[in-house]
């Protein structure tokens, strides 16, 4: 009996899923975790492996569409069984309303207008087209190098030893990369590339969030001497083997942050336009930079944690988004009640975050840098400080960066682990 | 221009003034009483039955066409019926004294010459001639239908054989003379002397003159009668054609005994028409039109009028005229005075003349006027001439039957045969020589100083160490033209060749140096300045059995011989039914430098038409070999060359130009330079900038481009295009021609259609631009340049990393060049 594939619901919030690639073409045997295809939600990327052994029958949706979730997407079973009653378009009771299948059309259309809004017809020459389909590489995901973008044999050859990489991941088990960024255009002195979908969705985030909100940076230091002291001693406790947890910097800061926030419960909120959303509790996003682009996963009850809980969770979840196996609910910016981006290891001096709507606030954490200081009355010394960065929406945490440079992280308090 | 010829200024110079001989208009006085001398009861009396023949034969399709049926037999012809009823005399006469082996040719208007002339050829051959004739056309195929319960004589038979093959023919029944692919304006029977007739006007006012020149080369007996219309007289060809025929040299410079004029008569069918235009008094000014003779030469064409409304005194004007010939002071010009009662085609309503005009004629009929006379001079009764006519009814109307029946007079079978007429465009057939006789040539091969020159050329354009060796000692492509042609001048001694400058100059561009120290005057001379006849002469000449080089100076000229080069040369040998073979081989050189009129490439023109072979080689090795295929060849070849590579030396065929005969076959494109990343094909001299092109792209992009050169462009064998294709998977195709509708994008088309599943890109056509060719120093932006194929790659098919384009071959500029025509 034949079974269908479904497009798999990876979190709540997701409702449709781009279909990135197949695997396995109509007619292939398929055994029991082999990938099937990969598919694509807003923040990540995945691989549907097969639950059934048999023959992949059907395939119902093309590299590209956007799919529905837990809609057919394929149908695995014997040579020669029915097809029929799993076609997402057809359903056993006939009188089912044809409209149905109608209205599903123009939102696929309305969504690849939007994420491609070139031509949606593919350019690809007759022999690239016969070597993609020979060496089972994926037109859909590619963009052509030839004239007005057409895919020609080249665009296979590169595209066929992109293909060959996720062979080996599978192996490891790990996560598909998005698709390379293929040159559109060239000109004598740029290129123009393609951007992978999530970047471009990063982009249009972080461009509407510029757009709908008032932004407002502030830029100062603080003393971070009693940071790095903190960091020292910790490192030798890691390296001793007295604690298992390494703590960073950016789980001091993230510690601070969290203390701060708890006494600045104003920035701890999601901006509803007439309303504001007040938390109780802090639920901390960490912007993380990941080989897919920026992803902010968010560490729930972060102040209910000790500083190595923290440690030991922030690290867990950014190894998820830079896998892109974390569950998309947590990739949602209402997640989060809170943001810290921190770009202090790549040495960024200053830089402006952008605040994740529909959250007020976000912290920019940067490198620290020796700094002069009056340490006592008259005497000046080269203190290391800090940078941070607050861009808000809201005035009054002014107050509470100057708190936090004042203050800096006590983490003692909970650092009993 | 022959140096024995001086021009004094003294002579010239000298005030003197022209005199004209005065023209005879219908001089003949004789009586029929005064003519039984000359003519038997039997003669008279085979005069008239001819032309009742051809009275009954012409009513009979008249009423075919404008009633549907004839004698009770319904019959529906959609095809055309240019009727001569009126004009028989004139026919007759005509052929009555010719032999068997005179040969006649026709226009649009001429199944009563044909019949004419097949009833006096059937009268003077033999029994055994006919039946020979008669089981060996098609092998019995047209005879059997009409063999099949005879009883008569053997002439008899000849007669409905003639009747039947020319109704069939006219039917486009399989039994026809020529299967049915000439038709009422092509049928023709050359084993009685009748050669093509012609549906364009004027046609054969060249074509016959070629079949003159013809028989005088090759010494044939018998002349050759051009029977042309009045209106005709205005076509460009025609006159050519008198040009041709009444060269001076024929008499000047033609030695021994070639020396005299053309065996020729161009026979004026005057019925004072062309279509509805009269001839006499509104389209032409010559007002009787032996009136022309006087301006052709200093015998005027011994030109006359001749009544030709009495058969009596054509037969007596071609007795003379043709003792004219036999003198070698041709050729004649006869203006023989007909009327057609008919009209030009059933359809014509005769809104151009009146009742009383057709009445006044037909009261002077000369069937009925000729009949009387026999009457009255007791040559003949009555009751015998009305038998006479029934027993010709009887005999037509049996004709009919038998061609309109599908069963004994089929159509081609072209549902099962589907290729029948194609496999007929051709002869194919590969001939050392058209006749085995000795060549005559002034001295033995290897004794021709430019034979013993080219001893002494370089047969590879470089040196061992890959140097090129100086332009004097290299054999260049016209050296390989040269030896090909000279060979054959030594193995068919029917090869004749001619053109504009072809003795003593040696052609423009030399290819025939050497050429006229070998070679008597009447196998090498030079043309009047005349495309049409040029062509045209040729056409008749290989039409009646010989081999024959005309050459066109520049391509651009191919239009001075459209008529010829479009309409005749390609379509006789498949309008006959195979019985023609015309091996010419017209060399059409393309020029460059010398701006709009002397620079294009209309290789396209020549590919279009069906029926011509088509090459154009641009290396020595590839000349000499193409060349040697085109002379063995039986079939028409127009031979391209290009003047930009005259001088080149074969830079490909490394073991050198072989001095030995050799073949390569037409059809056969040729890998010049081997790669990988894209092939182009190109057509003509544009080879060596493509070769440019692949250099640079190898060099400057690492990219490898296979050249491949057409060579030919009809016949052509796609396979290695194809092959090439599949290994590089882009292709451009370039040539001089101007892109738009040339053959580069018949090249491109059919190379989608058959790699399409191996296409990188769409193939890519870089021709010239759709303008004038501009001057020498303009060049550049009009023929495609190395340049210019980087660009169409970088644009169109793959784009180079860091190329920049010079030219424009966007798309839209495409799209944009054509909508404005440019």
């Amino acid at each position: 009996m034949a079974v269908p594939v479904l497009m798999p619901r990876q979190g709540q919030s997701v409702e449709t899923c781009i279909l990135g690639q197949w695997y396995k073409t109509v007619g292939e045997e398929v055994s029991v975790g082999d990938i099937l295809f990969s598919y694509e939600t807003d923040k990540a990327s995945f691989e549907e492996e097969a639950k059934e052994d048999g023959v992949l029958l059907a395939t119902f949706f093309n590299e590209g569409d956007e799919v529905p979730v837990l809609v057919n997407v394929a149908v695995i079973g014997k040579k020669g069984e029915s097809i029929d009653e799993f076609s997402p378009g057809t359903t056993l009771t006939e009188d089912k309303p044809e409209v149905k299948v109608a209205d599903e059309a123009p939102k696929v259309i309305e969504f690849e207008v939007e994420i491609d809004p070139t031509d949606m017809r593919i350019r690809i020459s007759p022999l690239a087209k016969n070597m993609a389909e020979k060496k089972g590489v994926d037109i859909q995901t590619l963009k052509g190098s030839g004239p007005h973008g057409r895919i020609i044999a080249r665009d296979i050859e590169n595209a066929e030893k992109i293909v060959e990489q996720p062979k080996v991941s599978i192996a490891q088990k790990s996560i598909a990369p998005s698709a390379p960024s293929i040159v559109l255009e060239s000109g004598d002195d740029f290129e123009i590339k393609s951007i992978p979908n999530i970047r471009k969705l990063i982009a249009n985030a972080m461009h509407l969030s510029l757009q709908n909100s008032a932004q407002l940076t502030h830029h100062l230091s603080a003393d971070a001497r009693q940071l790095q002291r903190l960091r020292k001693k910790f490192k030798a406790e890691f390296a001793e083997g007295k604690i298992k947890q390494n703590i960073t910097i950016n789980d001091l800061v993230c510690f601070a942050v969290i203390r701060a926030l708890e006494k600045f419960p104003q920035v701890n909120t999601h901006y509803h336009g007439d309303k504001m959303k007040w938390f109780n509790k802090v639920h901390l996003g960490l912007a993380v930079d990941t080989e897919r682009g920026l992803m902010v996963p968010t560490l729930k009850n972060a102040d209910d944690l000790s500083i190595n809980g923290l440690s030991s969770q922030l690290k867990e979840l950014s190894t998820a988004a830079r896998n892109g196996n974390v569950n998309p609910d947590l990739l949602n910016p209402a997640a989060a009640t809170f943001t810290v981006s921190n770009l202090g290891n790549y040495g960024v001096e200053m830089f402006t975050p952008v605040i994740n709507l529909p959250q007020t606030a976000i912290l920019g954490v940067c490198a620290i840098i020796p700094r002069p200081k009056e340490i006592e009355e008259g005497v000046y010394g080269f203190v290391p400080m800090i940078g941070l960065c607050s861009h808000t929406i809201i005035r009054r945490w002014m107050a509470e960066k100057q708190h936090f440079s004042c203050r800096n992280p006590q983490p003692d308090r909970k650092s009993s682990v | 221009m022959p140096k024995v010829q001086y021009i004094n200024p003294d002579q010239v110079r000298k005030p003197s003034q022209l005199e004209f001989k005065p023209i005879p208009v219908n001089q003949y006085n004789k009586t029929i009483e005064e003519e039984k001398e000359n003519f038997s009861k039997e003669d008279f009396l085979r005069i008239f039955h001819d032309m009742v023949v051809i009275r009954e034969f012409e009513t009979m399709l008249n009423l075919i066409k404008i009633r549907g049926e004839y004698n009770e037999v319904k019959y529906d012809h959609p095809g055309p019926a240019h009727l001569s009823i009126g004009q028989e005399a004139a026919a007759v006469g005509m052929a009555y004294t010719l032999d068997v082996e005179d040969f006649i040719f026709g226009s649009h208007r001429s199944h009563g010459e044909i019949l004419a002339k097949g009833l006096s050829a059937i009268d003077k051959l033999s029994d055994e001639q006919l039946e020979t004739i008669m089981e060996t056309h098609f092998d019995g195929i047209t005879l059997a239908p009409v063999k099949a319960g005879h009883t008569g004589t053997t002439k008899e038979l000849a007669i409905k054989f003639l009747l039947y093959g020319t109704l069939a023919e006219i039917f486009a029944r399989e039994t026809g003379f020529n299967k049915g692919l000439g038709g009422s304006m092509h049928a023709f029977f050359t084993p009685f002397g009748v050669y093509p007739n012609n549906a364009i006007v004027g046609g054969s006012g060249d074509i016959s003159v070629g079949a003159a020149l013809y028989k005088k080369v090759n010494r044939k007996p018998g002349i050759v009668v051009a029977n042309i219309g009045d209106a005709s007289m205005a076509c460009g060809p025609v006159w050519e054609g008198l040009a041709f025929a009444t060269m001076d040299q024929f008499t000047e410079l033609w030695e021994g005994d070639m020396k005299g004029g053309l065996p020729l008569i161009v026979n004026i069918m005057n019925n004072q028409y062309g279509m509805g235009g009269q001839t006499c008094g509104e389209t032409m000014g010559y007002s009787i039109a032996a009136r022309i003779g006087a301006g052709v030469n200093r015998d005027q064409m011994h030109a006359e009028r001749v009544d030709g409304y009495n058969p009596l005194a054509v037969i007596d004007a071609y007795k003379r005229k043709k003792k004219i010939l036999e003198e070698k002071r041709g050729p004649v010009l006869l203006d023989v005075l007909t009327y057609r009662y008919s009209g030009h085609s059933p359809s014509d309503a005769s809104s151009y003349r009146s009742k009383e005009e057709v009445e006044a004629w037909e009261k002077q009929d000369s069937i009925v006027w000729f009949g009387s006379e026999l009457v009255r001079t007791g040559i003949a009764k009555k009751e015998d001439l009305e038998k006479i006519k029934n027993d010709i009814i009887e005999i037509i109307t049996s004709s009919l039957k038998l061609a309109i029946d599908d069963e004994v007079s089929p159509h081609m079978d072209m549902k099962k045969h589907p290729n029948l007429i194609g496999d007929m465009m051709f002869s194919n057939k590969s001939m050392d020589k058209m006749e085995d006789r000795p060549v005559e040539v002034n001295h033995p091969m290897e004794e021709n100083p430019r034979v013993k020159q080219l001893e002494t050329k370089e047969r590879f354009a470089f040196d061992e160490n890959g140097k090129p060796h100086s332009k004097i000692k290299t054999y260049a492509l016209r050296d390989g033209i040269f030896e090909a042609i000279v060979d054959r001048f030594y193995k068919d001694p029917t090869l004749i060749a001619y053109g504009e400058e072809n003795r003593d100059w040696g052609g423009a561009f030399a290819v025939y140096r050497g050429l006229t120290e070998a070679l008597p005057y009447h196998r090498l001379f030079n043309s009047p300045i005349s495309e049409a006849s040029i062509v045209g002469t040729a056409i008749g000449y290989a039409m009646c059995g010989g081999r024959v080089v005309p050459e066109i100076m520049y391509c651009d000229f191919l239009g001075r011989a459209g008529d010829e080069v479009f309409n005749q040369l390609p379509k006789w040998q498949a309008m006959s039914g195979n019985v023609l073979k015309m091996p010419v081989v017209i060399r059409v050189s393309v020029g460059s430098k010398y701006g709009a009129q002397h620079s294009q490439d209309w290789t396209a023109l020549a590919a279009h038409i069906p029926g011509l072979k088509v090459v154009f080689p641009v290396t020595p090795y590839d000349a000499k070999g193409l060349m040697n295929s085109a002379l063995q060849g039986t079939d028409p070849v127009i031979f391209f060359e290009s003047q930009r590579v005259y001088d080149i030396g074969e830079m490909f065929h490394k073991e050198g130009v072989p001095a030995e005969y050799y073949e390569i076959p037409m059809g056969e494109p040729d890998i010049k330079r081997e790669g990988t990343d894209i092939t182009i094909l190109t057509v003509g001299a544009t080879l060596y900038r493509a070769l440019d092109a692949a250099k640079i792209l190898e060099e400057k992009y690492n990219f490898s481009a296979e050249v491949i050169d057409a060579r030919s462009l009809v016949p052509f064998n796609y396979d290695l295009v194809i092959e090439s294709v599949k290994k590089t998977g882009r292709i451009i195709i370039s040539g001089d021609a101007s892109g738009r509708g040339s053959f580069l994008r018949d090249l491109a088309s059919n190379i989608t259609e058959l790699a399409f599943d191996y296409l990188d890109a769409p193939p890519v056509v870089v021709g010239s631009r759709n303008w004038i060719t501009p001057a020498y120093e303009l060049e550049d932006s009009f023929f495609p340049q190395a340049q210019w194929f980087i660009d169409a790659i970088h644009e169109r098919i793959v784009p180079l990393e860091g190329h920049v384009s010079e030219n424009d071959f966007t798309e839209a500029e495409q799209l944009d060049r054509n909508a404005r025509g440019i």
